[in-house]
């Protein structure tokens, strides 16, 4: 891979771009929501930390790219309007919500998955691949150029989603 | 002076005194001399500096620990997969390289180091500071840098988008080991050693 067309997405973030580039992030309890448009090979990264902005009380100068309800739409928002993306043309891809510390009694993971998943089916976005879960961490690379991701959950071998 | 460059300056001299106390201590378990270098102190936006880790396939063995008390903090040990072997090595007195893969013993030696570290830095909290502070039984995980360090910010991120990351290196003998120690403070924590230092 081409580290100069590597776009890297840190926590409670969000990235759009266009193949050739891949897009990476590593994900603990967060999700990873990936947008992609296969015909103009354009996609998007959000990497969510919580389900709910409600949490933030609403505060206007909250990062939306925390949490699901907040950061899919401006997601989405961003492929449409920087790069002209129909929503009708997205397929999505999960992958994260890990368990990763013991201490904490929370699943976050879950809820963060959950979230996503509804959100996603309120635009009519399908879910065509997810690998969600477990308890070690997740680095994935999404490629803009085949819509493919590589995900690598810690000690294991890689695969293709 | 302003608030935040005051609070800066003093999480900044406890940061110093608790990271030369944890030299001492790192050189006289290990019988090495082992030198720990304040990085940074720095209010840092949490999708940059994770953003940074993130890029890097690294891969390390973490000790989680809670400072509990007065001014809590959260701690967190790593060390690189390779450097964790050595450090294993150099705990159990013996050659560097007999140990050539992670087993229990090499997450006891980092649990250990973890330990250390956290209880001389409460130290220093207490009798410097006179701010009580006891760590908690750390939790020792194998995973991507990425990931421990996230979990490590996530209940701070939670409520914050900037965190004070207070990031130091190891140097143990001649080598320059792969280890990182970072301090992190929890809510309450600034105003409470505001106060023991008097800069509040």
């Amino acid at each position: 891979m081409n580290e100069n067309n590597r776009i890297v997405v840190g926590i409670g973030d969000l990235k759009t771009g266009q193949a050739p580039s891949v897009i990476r992030t590593t994900l603990g309890s967060c999700i990873a929501v990936c947008l992609y448009d296969q015909q103009k090979k354009i996609g998007g990264m959000l990497h969510l930390m919580m389900a709910d902005s409600r949490v933030a009380g609403n505060r206007p100068d909250m990062r939306r790219a925390k949490y699901a309800d907040t950061g899919i739409p401006d997601l989405i928002d961003d492929l449409k309007n920087k790069h002209n993306v129909e929503v009708g043309s997205l397929k999505a891809k999960i992958f994260g919500g890990a368990k990763v510390l013991k201490v904490v009694t929370a699943n976050i993971g879950e809820e963060n998955e959950e979230a996503a998943r509804k959100i996603l089916k309120g635009y009519n976005i399908s879910i065509v691949a997810a690998k969600t879960g477990g308890e070690k961490g997740y680095q994935v690379d999404f490629s803009l150029e085949t819509g493919k991701i590589q995900c690598r959950i810690f000690g294991q071998e890689p695969e293709e989603y | 002076m302003s608030e935040t460059t005051r609070l800066d300056k003093m999480i900044q001299l406890v940061a110093e005194q608790a990271i030369e106390k944890s030299s001492q201590v790192l050189s006289k378990l290990l019988k090495q001399g082992a030198k720990i270098e304040l990085k940074q102190v720095s209010l840092m936006d949490i999708a940059l500096v994770t953003e940074k880790m993130n890029e890097e396939d690294k891969e390390v063995v973490a000790a989680f620990i809670g400072l509990e008390g007065d001014a809590p903090f959260k701690f967190l040990f790593s060390v690189g997969m390779a450097d964790a072997l050595q450090i294993t090595d150099l705990f159990l007195g013996q050659e560097t390289g007999t140990t050539i893969a992670f087993d229990d013993m090499t997450a006891s030696a980092v649990q250990e180091v973890g330990n250390i570290l956290s209880s001389a830095i409460s130290n220093v909290f207490s009798q410097d500071f006179q701010v009580e502070m006891k760590p908690t039984p750390p939790e020792v995980i194998q995973d991507y840098l990425g990931t421990l360090f996230q979990q490590f910010i996530m209940d701070l991120a939670m409520e914050s988008d900037q965190i004070l990351i207070i990031e130091s290196k190891f140097k143990i003998v001649r080598s320059e080991l792969d280890c990182y120690m970072y301090l992190l403070p929890l809510a309450g924590s600034t105003e409470a050693l505001g106060m023991a230092t008097g800069m509040k």
